[in-house]
């Protein structure tokens, strides 16, 4: 008995342990996210994670890519112009100071750019946009400062809407746990596994934004972020599912995401390009929309949503039409296609909300046009095996689901990637098309768009690579005290400055 | 008590552990290359490379698992590839949390199935009988997942009585423990009840009643002593399903713990950290279960070697 006692002490002890206080107060604003940040490494500033709460928050850009109409917008660098063909002049904005007292300066932005160039430490930015590429920086001056590549970069003032600037005080070489940038918030704490604090930051730059700290604590699970929105113990929960989503009151935007099966056009029956157009007049897009999906999803044409550079707004969307697939599956066949082979449908367990039952309605509607069709959700890491090269040699027919992200304004960050003979993700080998990107990637202004939106077309009108799917929506819940609509690119960074109290 | 007993137990749980190490070592690079998940898709080949020799992951893997068992010997669990930090850290920081929550569970639950198992025992088919029969029920078939939610819909959004999620003062105690606590609860109200029922009819009960010892002396101390062996028999097991349950339990109410760790950590290959954690959750249990067979031999005589 005198165990328990002693146990019944030690938890009452526990309990009155002293709390942690959600209270919202005054000017600063609580947001709680899906997941907590890995690292606040600037340098992953491209993930998702950790851009909601350093990106133009803590650590800010050269320039701004505006994410209704891809084009760019002064930051840091307030002009930029091209000197030759591999280099770029920037010039650097007055006044700036880093939260550490530092100057904003040329040599900070080569230092910025050297760190994150550095292949000793992984930076998703490097990997993800800068991947094979040199970049030379070279100072000018205090405030002009040189970057120049190793192949012609035409669109290098928009790559650069991706590259955070640090102090110049950050190590190289190794991950940094305590951020210093010259944005608006300064990087108070990180409490592991609790929460992650930020202060405005008097000597910013810029207008002062309303909002004088933030504080980010992270609920994996959506119907308890939407909870505690109205429960009045946060302020801002990005990324509610729709079935957790009030449509009345949440904010319903594009997330930037399109989903779409990648047809594996290398395997039969899927070499057959009636049989890839049948498979996309068997869906019944708009029967998924609405049901399983959001009202507010869109029908999608190509990889990229019209809002980016590239798109071509010519590019119609598949009608449902399950008898001309079948008569198009009959032609096939009897020229030989191997129609009846088993087709393996490929989704991703939680890729997005009710994404099981999208696949199982996809499923079902291969079938009702005469498909042979089995249907397997995998994990995350064994989906990567199978949308990454090398491909197996001997692999069945796969419709695999994919879902991509660009908000950053330019195909270019789709369409090599997903549909060159080289995209680490691609099952195409076109030549024609392989030109018009290579073209694509090295021209500038209407020429560009052009080339990517031919492009677009030799995928889905001549090649038929896809069942092109949905642009998605996220929904966003915001507490009654705050004005904040959110837009495409609340899945990438979350701008406290855009932030005001009613 | 024997000394030998003790060196025994601890050497057996040495072997285990060192066992488990090495499956644990080769089950988790079974799963697949961390660069996959670790890199953005359009990483090219190059960096691909660039990432597997900065995390060592280039090497062979007898070579791996020799720099992982010398990397031990000097406490040293290697880093974290997700947190680019030391994967013990990221262990230990989350281990207190998980070790309170499932102390506190532990706690209650036994002295609630002691109480509520007693009553139902030595009252059969009364009214806390039948309650502790549908709450057994209950909570054996009830997901976890589903009360959690229900709950925090209930309690924090309709009643505003307690918060949502989150660690603090004691209010924010109540919906994680009550979930966490349900279904060991349920397992040890039926064992306790079992156990009292057998005892209230052993012949040392009759002889003592026979004696005109007083009921409460021989329910509280000849009865309930008894009853309670079968009750740190499964106190064990349940140990093991508390550590299971404290997973779904941290990721609702979001508690920094070593359930969330496993999770992300399996999900993200975060090798080191799978390692590390595995070897502090099997070092509890094995210490768990050491204490148990301890408290075991000091309370039945019988199975003293």
């Amino acid at each position: 008995m005198r165990i328990l006692k002693m146990a019944g002490l030690a938890v009452a002890t526990y309990l009155v342990a002293p709390g942690l206080a959600l209270a919202q107060d005054g000017g600063t604003v609580t947001i709680v996210l899906a997941e907590e940040p890995s690292f606040v490494e600037p340098c992953e500033a491209s993930r998702s994670d950790v851009g909601k709460v350093l990106k133009q928050n803590v650590v800010e850009t050269l320039t701004q890519i505006d994410p209704t109409d891809g084009g760019i917008a002064p930051r840091l660098a307030t002009a930029w112009e091209q000197v030759d063909d591999l280099t770029w002049r920037f010039s650097l904005r007055e006044g700036v100071t880093f939260h550490d007292g530092a100057a904003f300066d040329a040599e900070a932005v080569k230092h910025s750019i050297d760190r994150m160039m550095d292949t000793s430490i992984d930076c998703e930015i490097r990997t993800k946009f800068f991947g094979g590429t040199a970049l030379e920086v070279t100072p000018v001056d205090e405030l002009t400062v040189d970057i120049k590549t190793d192949a012609p970069s035409p669109i290098l003032p928009t790559m650069m809407g991706t590259v955070v600037i640090v102090s110049p005080n950050t190590a190289m070489g190794e991950y940094t746990r305590s951020p210093v940038g010259t944005g608006p918030y300064t990087f108070e704490a990180w409490d592991v596994g609790n929460s992650i604090t930020l202060s405005r930051f008097d000597g910013y730059w810029g207008d002062m934004p309303a909002v004088e700290g933030a504080k980010y604590i992270f609920r994996s699970e959506s119907p308890v972020r939407a909870a505690m929105v109205a429960a009045g113990e946060a302020d801002i929960a990005p990324n509610i599912s729709v079935q957790d989503a009030d449509p009345a009151a949440d904010f319903s935007y594009p997330n930037s995401e399109t989903t779409r099966l990648r047809i594996d056009t290398e395997t039969a029956p899927l070499d057959d390009i009636r049989i890839r157009e049948a498979l996309n007049l068997a869906v019944d897009r708009s029967a998924i929309k609405g049901t399983i999906l959001s009202p507010d999803v869109m029908l999608a044409t190509q990889l990229v949503a019209p809002s980016i550079n590239g798109h071509n707004p010519d590019i119609v969307s598949w009608g449902y039409d399950v008898e001309k697939a079948r008569a198009l599956i009959a032609q096939a066949k009897a020229d030989g296609t191997p129609v009846d082979s088993e087709i393996h449908l490929i989704g991703r367990t939680g890729m997005f909300p009710n994404s099981a039952e999208t696949m199982e309605a996809l499923q079902a509607f291969f079938q009702d046009a005469g498909f042979n069709v089995s249907l397997r959700m995998v994990e995350v890491g064994e989906w990567l095996e199978l949308i990454l090269k090398p491909y197996a040699e001997d692999r069945p027919p796969i419709l695999l689901i994919d879902q991509h992200d660009n908000n950053n304004g330019d195909a270019v960050f789709t369409v090599f990637n997903k549909y060159h003979s080289e995209g680490a993700n691609s099952t195409l080998h076109d030549e024609e098309l392989d030109r018009t990107i290579r073209a694509a990637e090295q021209a500038t202004g209407d020429e560009r768009r052009k080339l990517f939106q031919k492009a677009f077309s030799i995928i889905e009108e001549r090649i038929i690579a896809d069942v092109m799917l949905f642009h998605m929506v996220g929904y966003t819940r915001v507490s009654e005290r705050l004005s904040f609509t959110p837009d495409i690119s609340t899945n990438s960074e979350l701008p406290l400055e855009k932030i005001s109290f009613k | 008590m024997n000394d030998n007993f003790l060196i025994g137990r601890s050497l057996q749980t040495l072997i285990a552990l060192v066992a488990v190490l090495l499956i644990v070592f080769f089950l988790v690079r079974l799963t697949g290359d961390p660069a996959a998940l670790y890199l953005p898709l359009d990483a090219s080949l190059e960096e691909r490379a660039n990432f597997a020799r900065n995390h060592g992951l280039d090497q062979p893997i007898i070579v791996q698992l020799g720099e992982f068992l010398s990397g031990l010997m000097v406490g040293d669990f290697g880093q974290s590839i997700r947190q680019a930090r030391p994967a013990i850290d990221v262990v230990l920081d989350a281990y207190p949390t998980t070790l309170r929550l499932g102390a506190v569970t532990m706690v209650i639950a036994m002295l609630v199935a002691v109480a509520l198992g007693g009553i139902a025992a030595y009252r059969p088919r009364s009214l806390v009988d039948r309650t502790a029969g549908v709450l057994s029920l209950f909570a054996a078939s009830v997901p976890d997942f589903w009360i959690a939610i229900s709950a925090i819909t209930l309690f924090a959004v309709t009643l505003g009585w307690l918060p949502t999620s989150g660690t603090g003062g004691p209010a924010y105690w109540v919906m994680p423990v009550a979930v966490l606590l349900l279904r060991p609860l349920g397992v040890m109200i039926q064992v306790v009840r079992a156990s009292m029922l057998d005892a209230l009819s052993s012949a040392y009960v009759k002889t003592a009643r026979a004696k005109g010892v007083g009921e409460h002396r021989v329910i509280y101390v000849h009865a309930l002593r008894n009853a309670f062996l079968p009750v740190l028999t499964v106190a064990g097991d349940q140990a093991v399903a508390i550590a299971n349950g404290a997973v779904i339990v941290e990721t609702v109410f979001g508690w920094p713990g070593i359930g969330r760790v496993m999770i992300d950590s399996v999900q993200q290959r975060d090798f080191s950290v799978v390692q590390a954690v595995i070897i502090v959750v099997a070092i509890t249990v094995f210490t768990i279960n050491l204490v148990i067979d301890l408290l075991y031999a000091w309370l039945d005589p019988r199975v003293r070697p």
